[in-house]
C-alpha cells in the first residue's frame, strides 16, 4: 500500500446508523454498555448490601447503553426510534443522577457511571446522548430531504 | 505488572489515537501506519498479559480479582476489535473508530495497574 495513512475515504455515509459517524457512536455505546454492565454485575454479585441504589442504577444504565447500542447498530426505522428513546432516557438519567449525586452525597456512597454528570468517565456519559440525538436527527433530516427530492446538504 | 509496560502501552495507544484522528481529518480510511501502530500496541499488551498470568500462577492475587481478570482479558481484545471494525468502514470515520479503541486501551491499562497495585495495600 503506497499510502500509509490509508486510501481516500468514500463519501458521506448513506442513511445507515451503523456506518460513518454512527459507527463511532456504536463503538462508544458498546464500550459503555460493556463497562457499565461488567461493573454492575460485579457490584451486584459481591457487595449489593453496601449501596443498593447506586448498584441498581449502574445496572439500569448498562441496560440503557445496551439498548442504544443495539438500536444504532440495527438501524432502520424501529432501530432509530429505539435509539432515540434510549438516548433520551440516558440524558435524563445523567442529568437527574448527576444533580442528585452532588446534592445528596449520602444517597450515592459509591459512584455510578452517571454520578457527578459522568465525571469519573471523562464526562463522556453526558456528551454521548447529545451526540447520539444530534446524529439521529441529522439522519432523519437526510431522509426527509431524500423523500422530497432535495439534494442532501454536504455532510 | 510492570509500570514501564503500562507507559509503553499508553504511548502506543496515544499514537493509535493520533493516527486514527489524523486520517479522519485528512478524509482517509485507515492504512498501513494504523496497522503497524495497533500491532505494536497489541504486542505490548500481550507481553503484559503473559507477565501478569505468570504472576497470577505464581500466587499473586489483586484484591478485586474478578474485576481485574475482566479488564485483563478485555484489554487484549480491544485493539483487534478496533482494527477489524475500522478496516470494514469505508468512510473517513474509520480512523475515529480506531482512535476510540486506542483511547479505551489507554484508560484500561491504567485502571488495570491501579487494581494490581492495590495488592500491596
Amino acid at each position: 500500500m503506497p499510502d500509509g495513512l490509508g486510501a481516500p475515504a468514500a463519501g458521506p455515509a448513506d442513511g445507515s446508523t451503523s456506518s460513518g459517524p454512527g459507527r463511532v457512536l456504536v463503538a462508544l455505546y458498546g464500550t459503555f454498555a460493556l463497562a457499565a454492565g461488567a461493573r454492575a454485575a460485579v457490584q451486584l454479585a459481591t457487595q449489593f448490601d453496601e449501596a443498593p441504589l447506586a448498584y441498581l442504577l449502574s445496572a439500569f444504565s448498562a441496560v440503557v447503553y445496551l439498548v442504544a447500542t443495539i438500536g444504532l447498530a440495527r438501524g432502520g426505522r424501529s432501530g432509530r426510534r429505539t435509539a432515540v428513546v434510549a438516548c433520551l432516557v440516558e440524558l435524563a438519567g445523567v442529568l437527574v443522577v448527576g444533580t442528585l449525586s452532588l446534592a445528596d452525597r449520602q444517597a450515592f456512597p459509591d459512584a455510578t457511571v452517571w454520578s457527578g454528570f459522568g465525571q469519573g468517565y471523562g464526562f463522556i456519559p453526558l456528551v454521548l446522548p447529545v451526540l447520539g440525538l444530534l446524529w439521529l436527527r441529522q439522519l432523519s433530516e437526510l431522509d426527509r430531504d431524500a423523500a422530497t427530492g432535495d439534494p442532501a446538504p454536504p455532510a | 505488572m510492570s509500570p514501564l509496560l503500562v507507559v509503553a502501552a499508553t504511548v502506543a495507544a496515544v499514537i493509535v489515537v493520533v493516527l486514527g484522528l489524523l486520517s479522519t481529518v485528512l478524509r482517509r480510511r485507515t492504512g498501513l501506519a494504523h496497522l503497524v501502530a495497533a500491532g505494536v500496541l497489541q504486542a505490548v499488551l500481550l507481553v503484559q498479559f503473559v507477565l501478569v498470568v505468570v504472576a497470577l500462577v505464581g500466587g499473586e492475587r489483586p484484591p478485586e480479582t474478578a474485576t481485574f481478570l475482566a479488564y485483563l482479558v478485555s484489554v487484549v481484545l480491544v485493539p483487534v476489535a478496533g482494527v477489524l471494525w475500522s478496516r470494514s468502514e469505508p468512510t473517513r470515520w474509520a480512523g475515529t473508530v480506531l482512535a476510540v479503541a486506542g483511547a479505551v486501551v489507554g484508560v484500561m491499562v491504567w485502571r488495570l495497574l491501579q487494581l494490581w497495585e492495590a495488592t500491596g495495600a
